[in-house]
This record gives structure tokens, sequence and C-alpha cells, in this order.
């Protein structure tokens, strides 16, 4: 990780998970996170609906 | 009936892609290639400006959750939503100056200028692969500051490469790669918000805006903005290192080809 104090404000999280986890770590996911991918996906069928009625 | 266009799909989804994985290159890209298939200007620039509004707030979002960054909705400010702040507003100035020189109907030398923008892109895509020997950088604001002024001009001006500039001058100001992605995907969301209200303020005027091709770029550049953060999430900061430079020249490149008419 870059010593510079300036850097390491700017990208703190994402230089630490570099760090700290491996590419088959950082694969990984939080249960959370695929929740909310799990409410994109709902967003994106409203939004098609929507276009539907509107377009 | 919705109609959905596959070619245009893959398309939105490979550049959206690169956009949100590297900054940059879904106006830039994906527009001479819809000129290319036929699709007129009210047919493709108000609609990628939608889209990216909202592909680049779904895009920001994800690169929060993938800890990509770290943005705070709420005061005290972290540095990220500052200089993401900063970034947003001047391209929204920007983006108010180039509809309100279009009114103003002055006549600028455009080629002139996307051959100024090209070559800009051009050098810092070359001065980023030059960068990559030095292990070591320190955060510039002022210097951020500069290029984000710089790429609101150049948007300003209607030349486009807002992207690449500011990208490349988050970089060479020390910004942590990942972390610059992110910053630009929401960055470049808000702007293209006051972009489509823009057009939306055109079509008070008699334009009328073609929305055919809406569902089908929503569609690519939606998934793609899902995908690209958890990439970047994944994938060693060394790679996009690597990456964004050459992405960035080849855009420099791109932006050159349509001055001399080689593409649309």
């Amino acid at each position: 990780m870059d010593k510079n104090e300036n850097v390491i404000q700017i990208g703190l999280l994402a230089q630490a998970l570099d760090a700290e986890y491996s590419i088959f770590e950082r694969m990984k996911i939080k249960k959370e996170s695929l929740k909310r991918v799990g409410y994109a996906i709902g967003f994106y069928i409203s939004v098609m609906i929507i276009f539907t009625i509107v377009l | 009936m919705l109609e959905l266009f596959p070619l245009i799909i893959v398309l939105a989804f490979l550049f959206e892609t690169m956009d949100s994985s590297a900054g940059m290159g879904f106006g830039t890209g994906l527009t001479p290639l819809l000129f290319l298939l036929g699709y007129d200007p009210l047919q493709v620039v108000p609609i990628l400006l939608l889209s990216e509004a909202i592909t680049g707030f779904t895009s920001s979002y994800f690169h929060h959750e993938f800890e990509n960054v770290s943005f705070s909705l709420k005061k005290p400010y972290n540095q990220e939503t500052k200089i993401t702040g900063m970034i947003a507003v001047t391209g929204c100035f920007a983006i108010v100056l180039s509809v309100v020189l279009t009114y103003a109907a002055l006549d600028l030398p455009k080629s002139f200028i996307k051959t100024y923008v090209g070559i800009l892109v051009l050098i810092m895509g070359f001065i980023g692969m030059v960068r990559l020997k030095s292990k070591t950088s320190r955060y510039r604001p002022r210097l951020l500051t500069g290029f984000a002024a710089l790429a609101g001009f150049n948007k300003g001006i209607g030349a486009g490469g807002y992207g690449p500039v500011v990208m490349m001058g988050q970089l060479f100001s020390g910004i942590y790669e990942k972390t610059a992605t992110a910053i630009v995907s929401l960055a470049e969301g808000i702007v293209s918000v006051v972009g489509f209200a823009s057009f939306v303020f055109i079509t008070s005027y008699g334009v009328t805006v073609d929305y055919l091709l809406l569902p089908s770029i929503f569609t690519g550049g939606f998934i793609a903005a899902i995908i690209s953060p958890y990439m970047v999430r994944v994938l060693p900061n060394k790679m996009w290192r690597i990456v964004i430079p050459i992405y960035a020249i080849l855009m420099g490149i791109l932006t050159l080809a349509k001055v001399i008419n080689i593409i649309p």
C-alpha cells in the first residue's frame, strides 16, 4: 500500500482490499450485496414495464 | 410492443463495461458506432445521456457496495465525495455552457477543437503509460481541479472527451485507479442528468427526441453497470493501471478518426 498519507485518504478501502485479500478472496461477496443485486434486477424489470407502457 | 435490438444491447453492454471499469468510452465509443448503423443524433445523444444517468448512478452504487470506493452521504463528507462533487459541478456548468453556446449560435471551429481534444487524450494516455514505472504518487488537489475544469471546458464547447480527461486527470493527481473509476461513474451520472434535462428543455422548443433505442441501450448498459464494479473489485489494480491508459489512447485515436471523417 502506498505510504503517502493523501493517497491513502483517497481510495483507502480499495487499497486495503487489494493489500489484504487475494483475487479469489475478493471474488466472494457479502449476502447483503447479493440481495442488493436482486433489488437492482427488480428495478430493471420495473423500468422495462414502465417503458412498455410509456413508449 | 417494446422493441429490443440485440446488436444494440451487446454494444451498449460492451461500452458500458469499459466505461464503468475504465471510466471512459460510453459516449465517445458508442455514439459514432450508432451513427454508422444509421441512427440520427436525436435518436442517439439524448438516449445515451439518459441511459448514462441511470447506469452512472447504478454503477457508482455498486462500486460503493463492492468497496472500490466509500461515498459519504452525510456530513462531514469524505475526500471521495468532495472530489466527485467538484468534478460533477464542473461538468454540469459545462453542459449548461454547451447549451447556451449552441443557442448563441457561436461559430466554433469544431474540427479544430475535436483535434485538440483527441491529441490531449492521446498525450494523457501516453503519459499514463510512462507513469506505469513510478510506484508512488502524491495527491495534488489543485492539479485535479485544473483537469476537471479542462474536461468541463472540452464538454462545454461540445468537443466531448470529458470522461477520458477527468479519469486520466484523477490518476495524474494521485488517486487510486479503482477509486477514480468509481468517482468518475458517479460524476458522469450527475452530469448526464443535467445533460438530459437540457434536451428536455430543447424539446419545449419543438425538437423531438426519439426513444426507440432507449430500452436496448438501457438493458445492455444496466447489466454492465452491475458487473463492472464487481470486475473492478476482483481484478488487480495493476491491471487497471495498464488498461486505462491504453483505452485512453484508443479513445484519442477514435476522436481524431472522427475529425478526419474516417468514421462519422
